[in-house]
């Protein structure tokens, strides 16, 4: 039983991961930025689900508002801070990402506060029992639900439409892509609008999970999805979900059996560091 | 139809293509042959609008395309054929078409692809494969046939035959000749020269980024010593 509870709180976690490390690894595939200050983009979904949601009453209204608010600040950062440094070396535009990341951290002490927000009326707080006296909160069944769902419609978006199919070969070779009419400007807008959005919506579920946002929350989320992307290997989207999921069990079953002698933190990255070595190249091989 | 004049191209302050210009015509074959680093791909990459000329200008049908982006080259009929095939390994070959196809309708799209499936059967039996799982010739069949997708007047085909086995050189060959025939114009980089010079009407020899020879393929397969002069065979 605690090992079908560890199990699926693994699986709730990974979920959260993977919601934030895919729009990492897409932005990476795409303009190999390692794009840092997408962490900051999940913390502000997170106050803008909550702020919606203490003001109208509304989670489903505040989940829409910060993904399509902190999407479209997804498209406003490529567009002012990386776009301009395209033409220079990565590690300039991973400066700028790393200056964009502390800087937001400073606006959302500033706006916020230091102390964080909370929901005034946590909302799904109640618990389901799946039988066998497994419980779980309706939060955490939202958070899998949604991530099923988001992967889904991109899994189909991807493979079924021709605008997917469009990014995803942009994404391999933008310059043969552009060879075949294809606006490679917009992809990367739709690009920067996605993965920001899918980062908001992680954010507003880790609110829902631990009832608090504050100005740091982004600080593990931004190191973890980046050794996540590289685990998955680099780029490839199928290895970022599998590192996610696996990073979210090893978490969930290593706090409780050798917690005691590394955090959650540390074991994630000690599992990163043996998997490397086992598969340098991460578990899937950049697409 | 096409018309290259004076154009210079280069990376940077390294200029990689002098003074090059040419007039090429439907249903030609018009070979671009040199030595490795003599410059076939920067000027294909010219052409295909990825490396805008510092100079000169290129034509077609009398519209000056010189400067414009390489995402509206396929409004020209210029589709491209890159070096290294560069097919899109993780999408299958059918996507790889529906990329080919991007700019088309829906209804053209499909019947487009039943063409060039009825080109290459082989690639029809393989549609839902990955093209990164296809063998050496098989993708720059996907390659041709990516390209081939727009319904292109002009085809720049860079190292058609390189690192494939024999057979493949062959079949790609065929297709050239039956493209050409459907009154295409091909434009046709090789290293390896033979089989480029047995197709090509028009022949240009690239030395270190300077047209060392150019003349008709009938010039250049009976006075080989012409070419093999540059080329070193
Ligand atoms: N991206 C690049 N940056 C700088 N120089 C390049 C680049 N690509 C090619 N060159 C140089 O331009 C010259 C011509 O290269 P290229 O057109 O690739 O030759 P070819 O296709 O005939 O082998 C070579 O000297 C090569 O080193
Ligand atoms: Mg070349």
């Amino acid at each position: 039983m605690l090992a079908l509870d560890l199990l699926l709180q693994g699986i709730v976690q990974g979920a959260i991961y993977a919601l934030i490390a895919l729009g990492l690894t897409l932005i990476y595939g795409l303009l190999r930025i390692l794009h840092v200050a997408h962490a900051a983009l999940f913390t502000l979904g997170g106050y803008i689900g909550v702020i919606v949601t203490n003001e109208t009453g509304s989670l489903p209204l505040a989940l829409i508002v910060a993904m399509v608010s902190v999407g479209l600040l997804g498209i406003v950062i490529y567009r002012l801070a990386y776009k301009p440094l395209l033409d220079q070396s990565p590690l300039v535009a991973l400066i700028a990402s790393i200056g964009l990341f502390i800087a937001f951290e400073e606006v959302f002490r500033l706006v916020f506060g230091s102390y964080g927000l909370s929901f005034e009326n946590p909302p799904l707080r109640t618990q389901v029992n799946l039988g066998g006296g497994l419980l779980i909160s309706h939060s955490k069944l939202l958070v899998i639900g949604m991530a099923i769902v988001i992967l889904s419609i991109l899994a189909w978006l991807s493979t079924r439409t021709r605008t997917g199919i469009a990014w995803k070969a942009t994404v391999t070779d933008s310059q043969i892509a552009s060879s075949f009419g294809i606006n490679i400007e917009r992809v990367r807008y739709l690009n920067f609008f996605i993965g920001s959005a899918l980062a908001a919506a992680a954010g507003v579920m880790v609110a829902l999970l631990t009832n608090l946002v504050e100005p740091t929350m982004g600080a593990v989320a931004s190191y973890k999805a980046l050794a996540i992307i590289v685990l998955g290997g680099l780029g490839s989207v199928r290895g970022t979900l599998v590192a996610s999921i696996a990073i979210g069990i090893v978490e969930s079953f290593g706090t409780v059996y050798v917690g005691h002698i590394l955090d959650r933190d540390a074991l994630a990255f000690a599992f990163l560091v043996i998997a490397l070595m086992i598969r340098p190249q991460g578990l899937f091989k950049a697409g | 139809m096409l018309s290259v004049k004076n154009i210079q191209c280069g990376y940077g302050d390294i200029v990689a293509v002098h003074d090059l210009s040419f007039d090429a015509a439907a249903g030609e074959v018009f070979a671009l042959i040199g030595a490795n680093g003599a410059g076939k791909t920067t000027t294909i990459m010219a052409l295909a609008g990825h490396l805008p000329p510092n100079q000169g200008s290129i034509t077609v049908d009398g519209c000056d395309i010189s400067a414009g982006p390489a995402r509206e080259r396929l409004q020209y009929g210029i589709a491209l054929v890159p070096e290294g095939r560069r097919v899109f390994p993780d999408l299958s070959v059918e996507d790889n078409l529906t990329v080919g196809g991007h700019t088309l309708e829906r209804a053209r799209l499909a019947t487009n692809r039943d063409n060039v499936y009825q080109i290459f059967p082989r690639l029809a039996e393989r549609r839902s494969q990955l093209a990164g799982s296809l063998s050496g010739g098989e993708q720059q069949m996907l390659a041709i046939a990516r390209a081939m997708m727009a319904d292109p007047k002009i085809l720049l085909v860079d190292e058609l035959s390189l690192g494939l086995m024999p057979k493949m050189v062959d079949e790609c060959y065929q297709v050239v000749d039956t493209l050409k025939k459907q009154g295409l114009l091909i434009v046709l980089v090789e290293q390896s020269t033979q089989r480029a010079l047995d197709v090509a009407d028009q022949v240009a020899v690239l030395e270190s980024g300077h047209l060392a020879w150019q003349g008709s393929g009938d010039e250049a397969r009976t006075d080989s010593s012409v070419v093999s002069a540059y080329l070193g065979t």
